[in-house]
C-alpha cells in the first residue's frame, strides 16, 4: 500500500440539486415526515462522494431508525418542554412580571440537551460510517460532553471570546479521543495554544468594526459607517479563517497509531464559497420570486402581453378571497423554504465538502493493514434528540 | 470488419474484475469475477485465498452513490463485506444478471417502531390536551394581575404582528383621542359595577374584520369592522360586555398559558421543516379552537348582568346577531369572523333568545350607551 493516500471527490452538483429538490418537495408534501429519508439519502450521496485512497466512504444509516430515535426523543422531551415551559412562564410572569425571563430560562434549560444531542448525533453518524468495509465508532460520553461544553462556553463568554480556541481544542479532543476506526483509536495531540493564531483575523475584524462604529458615533460622521462595507466581509473572512485553520491544525495533530493526516484547506477559498454561495442563493431566490410574479401576472391578465398588470398585482392579490390568499401564502412560503434548502446544499454544503475532502491526505497508510473490524453499535436512539431539538442543520 | 461467429451451446463465459473489502480488514483485495451458472452465483477468486460464492439473487447494490462509474455490491445476508466493481463491462453484465440488485433491505423492528410511535403520540396528546390545560387552569388562578397584564400585552403584540398585512410591522391600534375617550367612557360605564382585579383597557385594531377578543390582564380588543357593523352604541356595549365576561372568568389567561405550554411541544414535532413559525401558528390556531361552550355561556350570562346593571338592553347583542345572520344568508358569503366566533358553539338561536329574555332584568327604561357625538367619535376612531 502507498505511504500517502490522497482523497478524491466525485460528487456532481447537478445530481445533488435534483436529489435535494425532489426530497424537499416530498418532505413538504408529507408534512416533514420524509425528512428521515431525505437525510439518509443525501448523506449516502455526500459520504460516497468522498474517497480517501480511491475508495468511497459509506453511510449505512437507515431512515426508520431515525424515525424511531425521533419518536423516543419526542416521548421524553414533550413532557420536559411542555411542562417546564409552562411552569417557567408562570414563574417568570408572577415573580418578574415579565415573560422574557421565561424564554431565557427555558432556553438555558434546553442547553445541556443540545450538547447532549450533538454528541449523540455524532455517535450515531460515526457508527453508521464505513470506509473500506470497516466501521467508525464513537464511545459513549454524551453527558460528559455536555458538561464540558457548558463549562467551556461559560469561559469563552467570560473572556469575550479569547478562550474560544481553547474550547475548540478541548471539545475536539474529547470527541477525537473517543473515536475509533475499526479497532484503532484516534488521538488528538497538540496544545490548545496552537489554535490561537487562527482567531487573530476575527479579533482584528471585530476591533475594526468596533472602531468604525465608535468613530462614526463620536465624530458624528455618517460616512465613516461605510467602513462596515469592508468590516463585515472581514468578519466573514475571520470566521472562514478560524474554521479552516483550526480544522487544518487539529487534523494534522490527530494520530491513530502510525497513521496521520495532512489537511490543506485554504481560508480564502472557504471565504469565497461563503460569499459567492450566499450571493447565488439570494439571487436565485429573487429570480424565483420574479418568475412567480410573472406567472401570477399572466394568470390575472390571461396572457403576458399586458405586463402592465404587474404594477396592479398587489391590488389584485388583496382582492382575492381569504382562502386563496392563505393557499398562495403557503405555496410561496414552502417554495421559499424548499428553495433555500436545496440551494444551500448546492452552493454551500457541496463546495465546502469538496474543498475539505480534496485537501485531505492520510499518511502512514501501510499501518492500516493491521486494523480490524469493530462490533456494531446499535445506537437505538439514533439522532432523535438532535432531530427534535434541531441540532446540526447542514446535513 | 470481422464477424465473430460463436460456435457451441454456451456464450463466452463472464470474466470480470473487482475489489473485495472483506469487512474484517481494510486492505482491498483484487478479485477476479466469474459466474457459476449452477446456482447461479458470482465467484470471487483470489490467488491467496479460497473462492467466495455470492449468489446472484442475493447481490445488492448500494443506493445513492456519487460515482456512477462504479458499483458497490453487498450480499443480502452479510452486511460487512463489499465488492467494488469499476469495469464497465462487468457492471453491465452484473446489472443484467443479478435479479434483485435494487431490492430494499427488509424492514426490521416494526413492533418497536409502532410501540414508540404510540408512546410519542400518547405523550404529546397527554401534554397538549390534558396536562397543559389542567396546569394552565390551575396556574391561571394564582397569576398576579401584573403578570397577567404583561402576558396580555405580549399576546396583543403577537396578534398585531400576525394580522399585519405586510408581515413585518405591527397592525395599527386606532388612537383618535375623541374616539378613545368615548370607548373609555363606555368601558368605564360597564366596569364600574363589575369587580375586576385589574383596570380594563379597550383598544380598537385597524382591521376590516367583524370580531372582538379578550386578552389576559383585562385587555379587550375590538376590530374596526365590528364597530362599523354595529348600528347602535348599545350593540358595541353588548359585545364589550361579553368580552368582559371572559376577562372576569380569566378565560384568556388560561388560553395564553395553554399556548405557552403547547407551542414548544409542537415545535419539537415539526422540527426544522418549514422553519416552524407559520406551521406552528396555523397548528396552534387549530388546537386552541375556541372557548368551551360553558365559558361562552358564562360570558353571556355575565354580560347580561353587567348590561342590565348599567341600564343597557342585553338584547342589543341579539339584534346584532340577527342582522349579521340575515346579511350572511342574503349574500351567501362565508360567515364573518365575529359571527363564527359566537357561533362556534352551537345554539346561536338559544343565545339570541337568552339575550332577549335577559331584557326582563332591566329595571326601568334603557338609556343610550353613548351620546350621539361620542358615538360619532367612536365610529371614526381609526381615521
Amino acid at each position: 500500500m502507498e505511504e500517502v493516500l490522497d482523497t478524491e471527490f466525485r460528487g456532481r452538483r447537478g445530481r445533488l440539486f435534483w436529489m435535494a429538490l425532489r426530497f424537499s418537495i416530498l418532505n413538504v408534501l408529507t408534512l416533514g415526515l420524509y425528512r428521515f429519508w431525505m437525510k439518509t439519502r443525501l448523506r449516502r450521496y455526500y459520504w460516497s462522494s468522498v474517497r480517501p485512497g480511491g475508495l468511497p466512504l459509506e453511510y449505512t444509516g437507515r431512515p426508520l431508525e431515525k424515525l424511531l430515535g425521533f419518536l423516543i426523543a419526542v416521548t421524553f422531551l414533550a413532557f420536559y418542554i411542555g411542562l417546564v415551559n409552562l411552569v417557567l412562564m408562570f414563574l417568570s410572569l408572577s415573580l418578574l412580571n415579565h415573560d422574557y425571563g421565561a424564554y431565557a430560562i427555558s432556553f438555558v434549560g434546553v442547553i445541556p440537551f443540545i450538547f447532549y444531542a450533538a454528541y449523540r448525533r455524532r455517535r450515531y453518524m460515526m457508527a453508521r460510517t464505513r470506509w473500506r468495509g470497516l466501521r467508525f465508532g464513537l464511545a459513549p460520553g454524551a453527558w460528559g460532553y455536555a458538561w464540558r461544553a457548558i463549562g467551556h462556553w461559560l469561559l469563552t463568554i467570560l473572556t469575550a471570546g479569547l478562550l474560544w480556541p481553547r474550547m475548540t481544542f478541548w471539545l475536539e479532543k474529547y470527541r477525537t479521543d473517543r473515536t475509533h476506526y475499526g479497532n484503532l483509536r484516534l488521538e488528538q495531540t497538540g496544545r490548545w495554544t496552537m489554535l490561537f493564531p487562527a482567531i487573530v483575523p476575527l479579533i482584528l475584524g471585530l476591533l475594526f468594526c468596533a472602531a468604525v462604529i465608535v468613530v462614526s458615533i463620536w465624530q458624528e460622521e455618517r460616512q465613516v459607517m461605510t467602513g462596515l462595507v469592508l468590516g463585515l466581509p472581514w468578519l466573514v473572512y475571520g470566521l472562514a479563517h478560524y474554521r479552516t485553520v483550526t480544522f487544518r491544525r487539529l487534523t494534522e495533530a490527530k494520530t491513530a497509531g502510525a497513521i496521520g493526516f495532512r489537511a490543506a484547506p485554504r481560508p480564502w477559498r472557504v471565504f469565497r464559497i461563503y460569499m459567492l454561495g450566499t450571493t447565488l442563493i439570494v439571487l436565485a431566490v429573487l429570480a424565483f420570486f420574479s418568475l412567480l410574479g410573472l406567472v401570477l401576472a399572466a394568470f390575472f391578465a390571461g396572457n403576458l402581453d399586458e405586463l402592465g398588470v404587474i404594477a396592479e398585482l398587489p391590488e389584485r392579490l388583496r382582492g382575492l378571497p381569504t382562502w386563496a390568499k392563505a393557499v398562495l401564502a403557503l405555496v410561496v412560503y414552502f417554495n421559499a423554504f424548499v428553495f433555500w434548502d436545496v440551494l444551500t446544499h448546492v452552493f454551500l454544503t457541496f463546495p465546502l465538502w469538496r474543498h475539505f475532502a480534496e485537501t485531505l491526505q492520510v499518511t502512514g497508510a501501510p499501518a492500516l493493514a493491521a486494523v480490524r473490524q469493530r462490533p456494531r453499535d446499535a445506537a437505538q436512539e439514533a439522532e432523535g434528540f438532535a432531530e427534535a431539538l434541531d441540532v446540526g442543520a447542514a446535513i | 470488419m470481422t464477424a465473430v461467429l460463436r460456435v457451441g451451446a454456451k456464450p463466452e463465459p463472464f470474466r470480470g474484475a473487482g475489489v473485495l473489502l472483506d469487512g474484517t480488514s481494510p486492505v482491498p483485495r483484487p478479485v477476479s469475477l466469474a459466474i457459476d451458472e449452477d446456482g447461479p452465483a458470482l465467484i470471487l477468486s483470489r490467488p491467496d485465498a479460497s473462492d467466495e460464492r455470492w449468489p446472484l439473487a442475493a447481490l445488492r447494490q448500494l443506493r445513492d452513490q456519487a460515482d456512477r462509474e462504479e458499483m458497490v455490491l453487498r450480499t443480502a445476508e452479510d452486511d460487512d463485506a463489499r465488492l467494488v466493481v469499476r469495469e464497465a463491462e462487468s457492471r453491465r453484465i452484473l446489472a443484467a444478471r443479478a435479479p434483485a440488485l435494487h431490492r430494499r433491505p427488509p424492514v426490521t423492528g416494526t413492533r418497536r417502531l409502532i410501540l414508540w410511535g404510540a408512546a410519542a403520540i400518547l405523550s404529546v396528546a397527554a401534554i397538549i390536551w390534558y396536562l397543559v390545560p389542567l396546569m394552565a387552569d390551575q396556574l391561571a388562578e394564582y397569576l398576579p394581575p401584573e403578570g397577567e397584564r404583561v402576558l396580555g400585552e405580549r399576546t396583543l403584540e403577537q396578534i398585531r404582528g400576525a394580522l399585519d398585512e405586510t408581515g413585518f410591522g405591527l397592525l395599527r391600534l386606532c388612537d383618535d383621542p375623541a374616539g378613545d375617550r368615548a370607548l373609555a367612557a363606555l368601558t368605564a360605564r360597564l366596569t364600574d359595577e363589575a369587580a375586576l382585579p385589574y383596570d380594563v383597557t379597550a383598544r380598537v385594531l385597524d382591521l376590516d374584520m367583524v370580531n372582538a377578543l379578550a386578552l389576559p390582564g383585562g385587555i379587550v380588543v375590538l376590530f374596526r369592522g365590528l364597530i362599523e357593523a354595529a348600528e347602535t352604541p348599545e350593540e358595541v356595549a353588548a359585545v364589550l360586555a361579553h368580552e368582559l365576561g371572559h376577562v372576569a372568568a380569566r378565560d384568556p389567561t388560561r388560553m395564553a398559558l395553554r399556548t405557552a405550554g403547547s407551542v414548544g411541544v409542537l415545535g419539537l414535532l415539526l422540527g426544522d421543516f418549514a422553519g416552524g413559525t407559520v406551521v406552528l401558528f396555523l397548528t396552534e390556531r387549530l388546537i386552541r379552537a375556541e372557548y368551551s361552550r360553558a365559558a361562552e355561556a358564562g360570558a353571556d350570562a355575565y354580560a347580561h348582568g353587567l348590561l342590565a346593571e348599567a341600564g343597557l338592553r342585553p338584547s342589543a347583542l341579539a339584534d346584532m346577531f340577527d342582522r349579521l345572520r340575515a346579511e350572511q344568508a342574503g349574500d351567501g358569503a362565508e360567515p364573518p369572523g365575529f359571527l363564527r366566533h359566537f357561533a362556534s358553539h352551537p345554539a346561536l338561536g338559544d343565545r339570541i333568545a337568552a339575550a332577549r329574555t335577559a331584557d326582563a332584568a332591566l329595571s326601568g327604561p334603557s338609556r343610550a350607551a353613548l351620546a350621539a357625538e361620542d358615538w360619532r367619535a367612536l365610529r371614526s376612531i381609526c381615521q
